[in-house]
Order: structure tokens, then sequence, then C-alpha cells
């Protein structure tokens, strides 16, 4: 199941947001070694970790094993404070537009021989299914240029904001994903199962 | 000057959007990219070693190729030994063949494509390396006889041939099930009497069968199609023009 998690329920979550912040330590210091992110406690927590943030949590038998983040365009975001340099023109911003970032699934849950695993696919059926009920159309990426083409099969409408760069080692491409409901369904033949995913009461957005 | 391939990208976007077959696919990014010299797309997943004639042409999305080329790569089993396929493999960002020299030497087989490729006016290329979602390594490759490539010219190719590849395989996505779909007679004939508004039992007496066999031949049909219950199975297969 997954579950949203935001400054209004967060006290509901206290334990699974530890989790968390582990698993995101694990994933993107320990694994992918981006080690400017690196803390002492073991808990990844960035500047962009505020109240505006929307935590996506994948929950199995009390264990996180699958996270993303979310990000208001309207506030500083990763792209309009850290990667400026892969958008070219104008910064896309608007309430129906948010940044999905920080995407990670345990180890122990990635699936061999596939490129997107069933976990991913449930967080990002979360996002969109959020999305969809809260008036949100478009996601902010940044991802290795790889990945673009996963976009482009999950039925997203993808634009590149800048030409792909080498970012420590990797190239690196900015885009805007489109999404309507032809996304959500291909997202839910992929995973076999056409049910919502997301927990039955999570929080909208404020009006 | 970033910029600006970043424009002619999204007019690109704009352009294949539109297209509605490989064939139009393969027009667009040879009229895009002829100033570049470059003359023929090659593109699909990576066939495993020892994959039969037959199925490895279902691998391939596009190919412009000299059919003659095209042909003989495909009979001798050119992808198992074709160096610009191996470092697939091995990269993540699109390289120019003319990088693969030095991996070549001693390499006879490798050498054999790569020379009986610049027999066919295919002598210089660039491979854009890909992955698709469930996993398969694939590449897409746009060759000449001399490209006039700057490396600075790469992210914005690597941006061309992924959608290009995205749209491609959407559009096969889309035909395929149209062609492959093949009802028995039985199963288009019920199917036929359904569209009519007839019932189980009503079909049956005209087919002279059992009510249970009609339901079989449906059920049958149902799943070809595709389709869920008995009234989708109709509107699909009028469609498709399997019915009428």
């Amino acid at each position: 199941m997954i579950h949203l998690v935001t400054a209004a329920n967060q006290y509901q979550y206290c334990e699974e947001m530890e989790q968390a912040w582990r698993l995101r330590h694990t994933v993107f210091v320990e694994e992918k070694g981006w080690s400017d992110l690196a803390r002492p406690d073991g808990r990844e927590i960035d500047q962009f970790d505020t109240s505006e943030a929307i935590h996506i949590l994948a929950i199995e038998e009390g264990r996180v094993i699958g996270y993303s983040r979310l990000l208001p365009t309207t506030r500083p975001h990763l792209l309009s404070d850290v990667l400026p340099q892969l958008c070219e023109g104008e910064l896309p911003r608007g309430h129906d537009t948010w940044e999905w970032t920080r995407q990670a699934v345990a180890r122990s849950h990635r699936a061999r021989g596939k490129a997107v695993n069933p976990v991913s696919l449930a967080l990002l059926s979360g996002i969109l299914e959020w999305g969809m009920a809260n008036g949100v159309r478009r996601l902010v990426l940044q991802m290795p240029t790889l990945y673009l083409l996963h976009v482009v099969q999950l039925h997203f409408r993808a634009r590149p904001l800048g030409l792909p760069q080498s970012i420590s080692g990797e190239e690196i491409i900015a885009a805007t994903a489109e999404f309507d409901e032809r996304t959500l369904a291909r997202l839910r033949s992929l995973r076999g199962d056409p049910r919502p995913v997301l927990a039955p009461s999570y929080p909208h957005l404020a009006a | 000057m970033t910029r600006r391939a970043l424009d002619e990208t999204l007019d690109f976007l704009r352009s294949l959007d539109r297209t509605a077959n490989v064939d139009e696919v393969s027009r667009l990014l040879m009229t895009e990219l002829a100033d570049f010299g470059i003359a023929h797309a090659m593109a699909g997943t990576v066939p495993q070693r020892g994959t039969p004639t037959r199925q490895q042409r279902g691998h391939v999305l596009v190919n412009t190729f000299p059919s003659e080329w095209g042909q003989r790569y495909l009979a001798r089993g050119y992808a198992f030994h074709d160096p610009t396929v191996r470092q697939l493999g091995f990269s993540t960002t699109p390289f120019a063949w003319s990088d693969l020299g030095p991996r070549l030497a001693g390499d006879a087989a490798a050498l054999r494509v790569m020379n009986e490729a610049g027999e066919f006016a295919l002598r210089d290329g660039i491979t854009v390396p890909l992955m698709t979602l469930d996993g398969n390594v694939a590449g897409f490759s746009l060759s000449g006889e001399r490209l006039a490539l700057d490396p600075a010219d790469r992210p914005m190719l690597h941006l061309m041939a992924t959608y290009a590849f995205g749209h491609l395989l959407r559009l096969r996505g889309r035909n395929a099930p149209v062609a492959a779909i093949k009802l028995a007679p039985r199963e288009r004939e019920a199917l036929q009497w359904a569209a009519e508004g007839k019932t189980d039992w009503e079909i049956g007496e005209v087919m002279g069968i059992s009510t249970h066999g009609v339901d079989f031949h449906l059920r049958s049909a149902r799943t070809k199609l595709g389709t869920t219950n008995r009234t989708q199975a109709v509107a699909v297969a009028l469609r498709r023009g399997l019915i009428h």
C-alpha cells in the first residue's frame, strides 16, 4: 500500500518516516555514493524536506520498502536551486506542476532482469492518483537520460527542458512529464492490478 | 548553441508526434539528419545469441539499410558480431563507430561486419544505447558514408533517437495486435450473431450447436480480442473489420 505523508498527517507516521530517512541514506549515500548528502546519524534529510514536501511511502507489513518525494514548483526545489543549469528556458512552475525526486526502493524489493520494479510502479501510481485528484498534471524530473525512454513508454508526454549534461560522471536530463488517465491505465496494466494503490484516506491539497 | 539544439529537438518531437508509421518516422529522421551525413537508421532490441533469423526480425523496429545488406546482416547473424551492438552493453551515452576502432584489432568477425558495412556506404555512424522498460538492451544506429558530427551534437541525437525509439514501440503496440488477431470460423460466426443481438441459445439454434458450445466459442473470441465481455468483443471485432 502507498501512503502519502504531509505536514498534516506526519504525526501518524513518525516510525515510518524514520525508516524513510534511513532508506534514503542507504540508497543515495551508501549505494549511489552521493557523499554530499551523507549524515552521521544515517538519516538523509535536506533543505527541501520542509512542511511543503509530500513524502510517498511504500509500506509492506510495517516496513518502508520504497520512497519518493514531491516538491511544489512554486517553492524552492532541486531544479530551481541546485540544478538550474539543466533547464535552458523558463522554469516550469505552477500549482499543477510538482517535482518528483528521491525515488528509492529497498534493495530487497528490486526486481531482477526488469528495468522498472513493481514497487516503483506502485509509487508512481500513487503519485498519479494523488495528482489527478488534486489538479496536478505535470511532473518535473531530473534523471539519467537512459530513463527517458521509460517515461515515454509509460505514456507520459515528456518534454526535455534542456539537453543532456554530464553531472558527476552520469548523463542527466531535466524534463517535464505530463500525465492523464491513460498514463495511470498504463501503469495499472503493467502492474497487472486495476485497483488504486493509495491508502483510502490521504491528505488532499488545501484549496 | 545549446538553446538552438534544444529548440530543434522540440520541433522534431512535434513532427514525430504526427508520424503514423515506421516509414514516416524514418523519412522524418533522414530529412532532419541529412546535414550530418546520416543516410540510414537501424534500431531495435538486442536479440540473445543464437536467436533464429526469423525471430531476430521481430527485434528490429526500423531498418533502412540497403535491402541486400539488411538481409545479409540477418542471415549471417551479424548482430552477434557487430561491435556496435556489443558496445551497447557497456555504454549509456552515444558513441561514434570510429571510437570503437582500437577494440576491433584482432577481432576478425567484428572487422568483417564493419568492412562489409563500408561496402554499402555505411562506413561511419553513431549509436545511441537504450534500455526498454522490460530491461532489454536496445540501440539506435544512425549511419552513412561519412558523418559530419561534432561531439556537441551528440546530446541532441541522443534525445531524438530516444524519442523515435519510444514512438516506434508505441506504433508497433498499436498496430501489431490488429494484424495478429485471427478468429476461427466458428468464433467469427458466433460473434457475428452476437452482434445481431442474438442470445447464446438462439446462436446455438442457428449454428446447430449447444449453448455451452456457443459460450465456448465466444469466450475464445474474447480472449483473442483481449476483451472482457460480449459488448466489448463485438465492438472491437467490428472496429477491426473481423465481423460486420
